[in-house]
């Protein structure tokens, strides 16, 4: 069965050096070290302090539990599409149920009377509009073409991907792209776009209520697919056969979910809703304001919550989170043999890069990605979240039906 | 269809259903929002139940007016004291916030949200109310960006009426430096009794500012901004979207940037440092005074400034340069000559 799937599937992954590679433990070691030295000295630096440590260590959590549960949303979204294995799906569905508990009780601490009719701060609450199912479904054919979304090209680049860097090259050129667009679709579908938080409907209990319910329906729904159990036999807890569950099999796709979750909480309560693009897409908007190419005013952008670029100098919180999750993947790879320098093809490259380009282009429209606005996004009972989740899902199934993912 | 299909589909269709009833029975048996209550308001004027009671206070001692950190850290748990926080970042105040403090957003707190003008009285009435507030309840409000919204919120509490106003001394910046408690848990106190008294003379109009350019008034103007705004020579600091047509100032201004009554560690200067650097610049409390700025909110701080700490008398202009600059057939002063930000 698994020679038969396709390098990228999330069901097969190659398989950890049967030899310990004491370089690769070593330098993986010196990985995990380092982030929590850089954590360390970044706490202490003025400017920076514990907000831009505590986003390192968060960054890095998220990178070991992407690697090791093999988080991609595109993998995931594609062993559902063609291989009809539903399994990794509900690492994702895990994932949400935890952060719509976790943000629950948060959000009655930040804003204990939703019914006021005011958001939640900074919660990636955002407008509902046809620009933001068109920015998820050309997100999810960029997912198609480039092999992953943008969260799952950062850890791959841990894993030594040869396509990681072109595609997140090709995502800094669209996230222009998407600023030269935006102020067309502010005016013509995203200013006057309801903005549906369901608390300030029905409460929190409420939401989490319809939140579990249809989360628990698509798990019930998607049961057909999951692949037999095998029996596990009694086994001796050795600690070899504990690096073995740890690092080497893939983790156990509701272990990854919950542990996603509850990083996802964390991160909410203390810093901000996860995402991955803001630091990046502030990058682009500096380098398109430098160099005048950037809107003279980009009406309405910076005034919804989401991944919020800006022309910046420093390094932003999330620009700590994304180089400790890359960091944190590329520990956990080098510790579990599964970093593995892989040179790109030119062609691959540029359908890499294409694909970039699509996705960054649609997380400007959409106020984010997968991680900003379909999983933070969700988990904050936002009605955008579910939009664009939906849209990404059928950009992907419309990419893979064209048979995109086959250029790479 | 097979059978086990039909069943995934009724499973699915039940779910669905199962969740359209929740969403229906909680959202019916809610009672009204205060959202669409706020909707159904009246549009309110804030000028028409002034009671104008245009008394100049004796100035209070500073520590009355301005209190430390460690006058607050030893205050917390005082029953006569409500700490309220206005920040500016979203979050801030969740994330963690001086035990016990309420928070107040600028944005819907102490403005209308539709009409450019300040909170109505009987809105503001009520969410003082419900901080627990009483009109002799000792007021402290600490914020970030140097207490700019919280002298804002101090100036709306003056004008409806609270006696007992103060500021933290350095504000937010100051207590997280001294690596002081912070907490995430929303208060919630008993309704206070907190009766709005409206007194119009700490806030001042257009026509009161065009009295005082004719000659009409014998009060002093003081322009706050930056030197560069004053002069003309930029239109407002960079990043900020609200602007006017023309730059410049308004005739006869006397322009005192509002940080130099600052501390480098944010705190206030002395009252002697701060009675002296105004008198140098030729206010000196023996006239009346309209503060402005661009929107109004780093006038405020300077309207605190020589209002509460120096006791002098003072109406802050909130319309400022957004209004003035923009406003046609009114003389300006334009020493850098931009022109339609052209020279």
């Amino acid at each position: 069965m698994t020679d038969t799937l396709p390098r990228s599937s999330s069901l097969d992954r190659a398989a950890p050096s049967p030899t310990i590679n004491l370089v690769h433990t070593g330098l993986g070691a010196l990985s995990l070290v380092a982030l929590l030295a850089g954590a360390y000295f970044v706490q202490a630096t003025p400017g920076h302090g514990a907000p831009a440590a505590l986003s390192l260590l968060i960054g890095g959590a998220l990178g070991m539990a992407f690697e090791c549960g093999r988080f991609c949303f595109f993998c995931i979204f594609r062993d559902l599409i063609e291989h009809r294995q539903a399994g990794p799906f509900y690492a994702i569905l895990m994932a949400l149920a935890i952060s719509g508990i976790g943000y629950a009780i948060v959000f009655g601490a930040f804003l204990p009377n939703p019914s006021s009719g005011r958001l939640a701060p900074d919660a990636h609450i955002g407008p509902v509009s046809p620009a933001l199912a068109l920015a998820g479904l050309v997100f999810g054919l960029g997912m198609a073409l480039s092999g992953a979304c943008i969260s799952g090209h950062l850890y791959r680049l841990g894993e030594g991907s040869g396509y990681a860097l072109p595609a997140l090259g090709g995502a800094l050129l669209g996230f222009g792209l998407g600023f030269r667009a935006w102020n067309w679709f502010y005016v013509t579908m995203i200013a006057e776009a309801p903005v549906i938080w369901l608390p300030n409907l029905i409460g929190y209990g409420g939401s989490l209520i319809v939140h579990l319910v249809v989360l628990g329906v698509i798990a019930i729904a998607l049961l057909r697919w999951v692949a037999p159990l095998s029996e596990q036999p009694a086994r001796a807890m050795t600690p070899a056969y504990l690096r073995a569950v740890l690092l080497e099999r893939r983790w156990n796709p509701l272990v990854t979910g919950a542990i996603v979750g509850a990083i996802s909480v964390i991160a909410y309560l203390r810093i901000e809703p996860l995402g991955v693009t803001s630091q990046l897409g502030s990058l682009s908007r500096t380098a398109l304001y430098h160099a005048g190419l950037l809107p003279a005013r980009l009406n309405g952008l910076d005034s919804f919550a989401g991944c919020a670029t800006q022309v910046v100098q420093t390094i932003t919180t999330n620009g700590w989170l994304i180089g400790g999750l890359v960091i944190g993947a590329l520990g956990t790879a080098l510790l579990a043999g599964r970093f593995r320098p892989t040179r790109p093809r030119l062609g691959g490259s540029v359908a890499a890069l294409a694909g970039g380009v699509l996705m960054g282009w649609g997380a400007i429209i959409a106020l984010g990605c997968t991680v900003g606005t379909l999983l933070s996004g969700i988990g904050a009972f936002a009605v955008s979240g579910w939009v664009f989740g939906i849209a990404v899902f059928a950009g992907v199934w419309l990419g893979i039906t064209l048979r995109l993912h086959r250029w790479l | 269809m097979n059978s086990s299909t039909l069943r995934l589909a009724g499973a699915a269709l039940a779910g669905a259903l199962a969740t359209l009833a929740i969403v229906a029975v909680i959202a019916f048996a809610r009672p009204q929002t205060n959202a669409t209550q706020l909707a159904a308001q009246p549009a309110t004027t804030n000028s028409a139940p002034a009671s104008t009671t245009n008394a100049p206070r004796e100035p209070r001692p500073f520590d009355q007016v301005v209190v430390s950190t460690d006058w607050l850290a030893a205050n917390l748990n005082n029953p006569q004291v409500r700490v309220i926080e206005v920040s500016v970042v979203p979050g801030l105040y969740e994330r963690g916030h001086i035990p016990g403090a309420v928070n107040f957003v600028w944005t819907t707190d102490f403005v209308d949200t539709v009409s450019r003008n300040i909170i109505a009285p009987e809105r503001f009435q009520e969410l003082a109310r419900a901080a627990g507030i009483n009109n002799d309840t000792t007021i402290v409000l600490y914020g970030d960006n140097y207490n700019w919204f919280a002298a804002w919120g101090a100036w709306v509490f003056r004008q409806y009426g609270a006696n007992d106003v103060r500021l933290l001394d350095g504000g937010r910046s100051k207590w997280e430096a001294e690596q002081r408690e912070l907490s995430t848990r929303a208060p919630s106190y008993p309704a206070g009794t907190f009766t709005v008294r409206q007194d119009s003379s700490l806030r001042a109009f257009l026509p009161d500012v065009l009295k005082v350019v004719y000659g009409e008034a014998d009060k002093v103007l003081v322009d706050i901004r930056s030197p560069d705004e004053f002069s003309g020579k930029i239109f407002a600091p960079e990043g900020f979207q609200e602007l006017a047509v023309r730059a410049g100032h308004i005739p006869g201004a006397i322009n005192v940037p509002w940080k130099k009554a600052l501390n480098d560690d944010g705190t206030f200067k002395s009252v002697e440092e701060l009675r002296k650097l105004y008198a140098d610049a030729g206010i000196d409390g023996s006239k009346p005074i309209i503060t402005y700025c661009r929107i109004g909110e780093r006038a405020s701080h300077t309207w605190f400034v020589l209002s509460e700490i120096l006791g002098y008398q003072v109406a802050l202009y909130d319309g400022s340069w957004t209004e003035y600059g923009n406003t046609v057939g009114v003389p300006i002063a334009n020493p850098a000559g931009t022109i339609w930000g052209v020279k």
